[in-house]
């Protein structure tokens, strides 16, 4: 074992392959921990304007309806500790949302989005070095393997002097690899030990590295045999890892998307919008008989007392309304992007790159999932805060700044 | 026949030899079918879509019934883009910023709903278009195939004899390169008809044309560094560990991390942030909804004295209205100069991601793919611009026809029972200040100007590259 180690330091190729290994790891650790830690600067100053900003705005205010009116309250999704291996969703998804007492079917779909030219490259993170480049280095490291001694016609040799040919073959093959994957891992370990991830989550993401590299491992050894050339080998696994890295996924992506067809966003919002937008000419009967279902408690204070014809309440109401007419379509929306998700989970077993990215995803808080997670956090806070305010508005409790500014619900992201 | 078409020809029989050169080019050739098929499909099904959808916003917007105009105002309208022609051969940013916007008073959305968002996870590097593959996967066919171009007679040992025979070197690098040539002009097939039938749609067929050579013309670069990379090793595996590694650095990991350096060096503020901040420069504008707004009471003290009036019922103008345009105005110039500073940041930063393009061909060719193609970033700031021109003139128009056509005591009471809301409204015909929004690309020679200096590298690129191939190839021994 000891000369096979020495026989592999003296192959000038895999050095290459390892320290370029080991430099992409590293780059994309701490590009990854640098994005973390601006995300959680960016989330610090949020909720601190957040504050100080409500504190203003409430102390300006009147009544509770135009409390409601202008107050707006952050929520976020603050990245876990392992989210610097894999960013996932929260490049494309929202992680944080400034939202107000209106209909949240009209802001919960905002997307504080990025320069979309960065979006179309994508993003250099551990999981795109594991998943799409890592197996690249193990066709590289392994392709010449056999193919190379045969060449050099050391094959025969090499196989009759050692106990058993395919031993011998799976021991080189081991070393390289198991190399690779310590010059992948360790930046990785870095990193988790600097951002305070759980030990148990690094395990299990090493240990998915591994099991990963060594599918790797065994495909080329099985797809590039000694008999033919090196060249001839290179060839086929880089169109192996094409079609299992690249094709794969593709087809994968867009099989899901035609068999669970979202309903268009836009309509959603169009709902809501006509919704409300039609309340200001119908008769208050038909905005508080819907809203009454929901709300069955503030039946008997519904009176209209107002000289100047405006109530905030029934305001209020009727944006709650446009959210209940938009609710099933807005349903459905949520089941199709959870049911794409379901359907990518088990097409994973059929393609490994995508096991492999969805598996850092899930460790690092970062999939689909998450993101449905916190959509569905921002509409309980959103619940809340309606309790809270119609429990005002609908008792004509009268306003005061300071009790607002004291008991006014703040989210609070680690009650998941 | 000349030498070169000799060499050549005697290339391309020794690939179609070659069982694995078949069956990738077998391979490569179907994805590339398929996918511009199935692209040009999804794109024109998109236009139609969204041309409908524009007509149906506009056919809801002028039948809405009479009410009161600040009703209309915050009804709001959407604008959608209609993919450009040759989206069918480079969707670019499309799929991430999202195709529709949502106009309202007193706002400019984002666009919502981007279609990378609902996107499945199912990793790699996502959907394919034919521009994805021509630009990350098809040099790996054209390296697949071409660096044994020379490797191989040298290994069969027939280099020697060729060389020999009168056979120059040069001679030798022509007919390679033309067997090679025939070999990237046979793949660009797709990509050629993707621009006829663009230009078909109506597209300009210079820039079709411009977009098929910048294609070509990337596909050459990888041909000649096969080549060149060819002449100088001595090995097939050493030769094709180097171009897979070239391959690595410059489709995968140089532009990512240009990505990551960008946003690095020119970082943007996320919109809720500048949200905030604006929030504190808009408060100073009051409220346009508060007639009664201090912000405002110079603006009343003026219009009396230029009426010469004591109340603002004797006004002849309505002077809600007044306060609801002025305040549109200034809040639009506030947005604006917040938007402006975005785009521009977003520009600086495209900027600092082209550089990269230097040592990365592909960073190049997508970039003046999308150019060309008007599916480029600043093609989307075009369409924000014109959306928010729209927004504002059909808001202005209704705030108009509030000033002139409501009177401002109908306005106070509208909320005075039945009677008074009845009272408050005007007539329905006045949505007809929603004009027709169209969005069309830039003229070709924008957008061809805009790709020029990515096209100039990718020029350079070749040139050096043959350049460098024909010297060492003059060199050439067995």
């Amino acid at each position: 074992m000891m000369r096979e180690f020495k026989f592999m330091l003296r192959d000038k190729a895999v050095w290459v392959w390892l320290s370029l290994a080991f430099v992409f790891s590293l780059a994309a650790v701490s590009l990854g921990l640098n994005e973390v830690s601006q995300q959680n600067a960016e989330i610090a100053e949020l909720k601190q304007l957040d504050r100080a900003e409500r504190r203003t705005n409430l102390a300006a205010q009147a009544d509770w309806g135009s409390a409601a009116y202008y107050t707006f309250h952050i929520t976020y999704d603050p990245p876990s500790d392992f989210a610097y291996a894999a960013i996932g969703q929260r490049d494309v998804s929202p992680w944080k949302h400034r939202i107000r007492m209106l209909a949240l079917e009209g802001q919960i779909y905002e997307t504080d989005a990025n320069n979309p030219d960065f979006a179309l490259v994508g993003r250099f993170d551990f999981a795109f070095v594991a998943s799409l480049i890592a197996p690249l280095l193990v066709v590289l490291l392994l392709f010449d393997l056999r193919s190379g001694e045969q060449v050099a016609g050391r094959l025969r040799l090499i196989e009759a002097s050692a106990a058993s040919g395919a031993k011998l073959w799976w021991s080189r093959a081991g070393l390289r690899v198991s190399a690779l994957a310590v010059a992948l891992c360790v930046p990785l370990i870095a990193g988790g030990l600097v951002s305070g991830a759980p030990i148990l989550t690094l395990a299990f993401c090493v240990g998915a590295v591994c099991v990963y590299l060594a599918f790797w491992t065994m495909l080329t050894l099985l797809l590039a045999p000694a008999t033919r050339t090196g060249a001839y080998n290179l060839t086929t696994m880089l169109g192996t890892w094409l079609l299992l890295c690249a094709v794969v996924p593709a087809i994968l992506t867009q099989l899901i998307e035609r068999v669970v067809p979202l309903p268009d966003g836009g309509e959603i919002v169009l709902a809501q919008r006509e919704a409300v937008n039609d309340a200001w000419d119908l008769p208050r009967e038909a905005t508080y008989e819907p809203f009454l279902q929901r709300y069955p408690q503030w039946a008997d204070h519904t009176a209209w007392n107002d000289e100047d014809g405006f109530e905030w309440k029934w305001y209020y109401a009727f944006q709650q309304v446009g959210d209940q007419t938009a609710e099933p379509l807005s349903q459905s929306y949520r089941v199709g992007q959870a049911r794409r998700d379901e359907l990518a989970r088990w097409s994973s077993l059929i393609s490994p790159a995508t096991l492999m990215q969805r598996t850092m995803e899930r460790l690092a808080g970062t999939d689909m999932q998450a993101a449905i997670d916190y959509e569905q956090d921002v509409r309980q806070f959103h619940g809340v805060l309606r309790d809270w305010y119609y429990a005002r508005l609908f008792k004509a409790e009268v306003f005061d700044a300071d009790v607002a500014i004291e008991t006014i619900p703040t989210f609070d992201p680690v009650g998941r | 026949m000349s030498s070169a078409v000799r060499i050549a020809r005697e290339e391309w029989r020794q690939w179609l030899r070659s069982r694995l050169a078949v069956l990738s080019f077998a391979v490569f050739t179907i994805l590339l079918l398929v996918t511009t098929v199935l692209t040009t499909l999804d794109v024109q099904e998109a236009r139609h879509l969204r041309l409908h959808q524009q007509g149906q916003a506009e056919e809801a917007f002028y039948s809405q019934p009479d009410r009161h105009p600040h009703r209309m105002v915050h009804y709001g309208h959407y604008v959608f883009r209609t993919p450009p022609p040759l989206a069918m051969f480079e969707p670019g940013v499309d799929s991430v910023t999202g195709q529709s916007l949502f106009l309202e008073g007193h706002r400019q959305n984002s666009a919502m709903f981007a279609d990378a968002r609902a996107e499945p996870r199912a990793g790699g590097f996502g959907p394919l278009s034919p521009a994805k593959l021509y630009h990350l996967f098809l040099p790996l066919l054209i390296i697949a195939l071409g660096h044994g171009v020379i490797l191989r007679e040298r290994e069969a040992r027939t280099l020697g004899p060729l060389l020999s025979q009168g056979v120059t070197g040069a001679h030798l690098y022509r007919g390679k390169l033309l067997a090679l040539g025939a070999l990237v002009g046979f793949l660009s097939l797709p990509a050629l008809f993707s621009s006829i039938a663009a230009t078909a749609l109506g597209e300009s067929l210079i820039a079709s044309m411009m977009l098929y050579i910048a294609n070509v013309l990337y596909l050459g670069i990888w041909a000649a560094l096969a080549l060149s990379v060819s002449i100088a090793t001595r090995a097939r595996g050493v030769a094709l560990g180097i171009l897979s590694a070239v391959w690595v650095l410059t489709v995968l990991v140089v532009p990512r991390v240009g990505v990551t350096s960008a946003s690095a060096t020119l970082p943007t503020e996320g919109k809720i942030l500048t949200d905030m901040r604006m929030n504190d420069d808009l408060r100073k504008l009051g409220d346009g909804h508060n007639a009664s707004d201090p912000a405002f009471a110079q603006l009343r003290t003026d219009l009396l004295a230029q009426y010469n009036v004591n109340r603002v019922e004797d006004l002849p103008v309505n002077f809600r209205g007044i306060v609801a345009s002025k305040s549109e105005t200034d809040l639009t110039a506030t947005l604006n100069a917040y938007a402006e500073k975005r785009m521009k940041r977003e520009l600086a930063q495209a900027g600092h991601l082209a550089a990269y393009g230097l040592v990365s061909p592909y960073l190049a060719v997508g970039g003046a793919s999308r150019h060309l193609a008007g599916t480029d970033l600043e093609t989307h700031h075009r369409f924000l611009r014109e959306a928010e021109t729209a927004r504002y003139e059909f808001v202005q128009g209704l705030n108009k026809a509030h000033i002139e056509k409501l009177s401002y005591v109908d306005d106070m009471n509208r909320n005075n029972g039945e009677e008074g809301g009845r009272r408050a409204r005007i007539d329905a015909a006045n949505w007809q200040v929603l004009e027709e929004f169209r969005f069309t690309p830039d003229s070709a020679n924008e957008r061809i100007s805009r790709a020029t200096s990515k096209l100039t590298w990718l020029v350079l690129w070749f040139l050096v590259l043959v350049c460098f191939g024909l010297i060492s190839a003059r060199r050439l021994t067995p």
